[in-house]
């Protein structure tokens, strides 16, 4: 069945300004500008109060675009974070007996793996747009990765670990790779 | 972006498809996803597809499904005519109308005038002209 209105507000904290031009949504902060296109779903975006707070409308919707209201406003929360706070996700090497060799090349974008299981094969990882790598100094073994769009970031992370990936084994038993340990933000509170 | 003329009751609307097409009419109430029942001064008060409505501007003050003699005392006090009539956008169906309704020696009197307005032009925009060049 359709329902003739489903809405759904948010408030949007001081410090930030957002913009909503035909579903295309800016957000702009302390740490930078974030924008995200939700041209694919069907869902009317207004800022009311004066910028204070985004109102999301679906007409005539079925229940999956009714679904969809929160999603959409769970992004743009994701982005307001992401532009006051920032995205630092931490992963740790995990190894039995090979340990894992890690260089951060081309200032902080990309990262190089040798020794992953004692292979020769080296992998280069680039990290996506706005986000950097640091190896971590005071912890052994971890990779911090820093970034405002918490999509970018958590792709970023997605490519270490899976090209960390071990082939033709019982993985229950080898269990060496990179894994995310922590997903958290730059600005602590 | 948002709406801004919402079905509501007291909403007048312009029937654009039917046996009524060109009637103003007023909501005055919902049946269902879509449809309403409309009335007017003129008409007999039925239900109509909403696809069969455009909506326009102008809402009355009613209560859900009044008497025909307070539907009508209601649109005189808020003057829908009148309003109608001067909106754009009812300008432009009576100029429809005006058109549709020429004879062949409306046409032709119709056809003289604009001979006159466009010499009329020319002749302002070959002073201008002269102006401009010296």
């Amino acid at each position: 069945m359709k329902t003739i209105l489903s809405t759904d507000t948010m408030e949007i904290p001081d410090g930030v300004t957002v913009r909503v031009k035909a579903k295309m949504i800016e957000v702009e902060g302390p740490r930078g500008k974030l924008a995200r296109n939700f041209k694919h779903l069907n869902l009317d975006f207004q800022l009311i109060e004066g910028g204070r707070k985004l109102k999301v409308d679906a007409w005539f919707g079925s229940r999956k675009t009714t679904a969809a209201i929160r999603t959409a406003i769970s992004h743009v929360q994701n982005l307001i974070t992401g532009v006051t706070k920032g995205y630092r996700y931490k992963m740790r090497f995990v190894y039995a007996h090979f340990p894992i060799n890690a260089s951060i090349a081309n200032n902080n974008t990309s990262i190089e793996i040798r020794n992953f299981l004692g292979e020769k094969k080296v992998r280069k990882v680039d990290m996506l747009e706005g986000v950097t790598i640091v190896r971590s100094d005071k912890v052994k073994d971890e990779l911090v990765l820093d970034g405002n769009d918490i999509e970018l970031v958590s792709r970023s992370a997605a490519l270490i670990n899976q090209k960390c990936h071990v082939k033709n084994k019982d993985i229950r038993k080898f269990l060496d790779g990179i894994y995310v340990s922590e997903k958290g933000t730059v600005v602590e509170e | 972006m948002p709406f801004k003329r919402y079905v509501e009751i007291g909403r007048v609307a312009l029937v654009n498809y039917g046996k009524d097409y060109g009637r103003l009419v007023v909501i005055v109430d919902v049946v269902d996803q879509n449809r309403a029942l409309v009335d007017a001064p003129d008409m007999v008060r039925g239900q109509m597809n909403f696809k069969r409505l455009s909506l326009t501007d102008i809402k009355i003050d009613i209560p859900r499904l009044p008497k025909k003699k307070s539907l009508i005392a209601a649109m005189e006090a808020a003057d829908v005519k009148n309003k109608w009539e001067n909106s754009s956008w009812g300008r432009k169906l009576i100029v429809q109308k005006r058109r549709a309704a020429l004879n062949d020696f409306d046409r032709f009197k119709v056809m003289l005038a604009r001979i006159k307005r466009g010499g009329a032009i020319q002749k302002e925009l070959a002073k201008l002209k002269k102006q401009n060049a010296s």
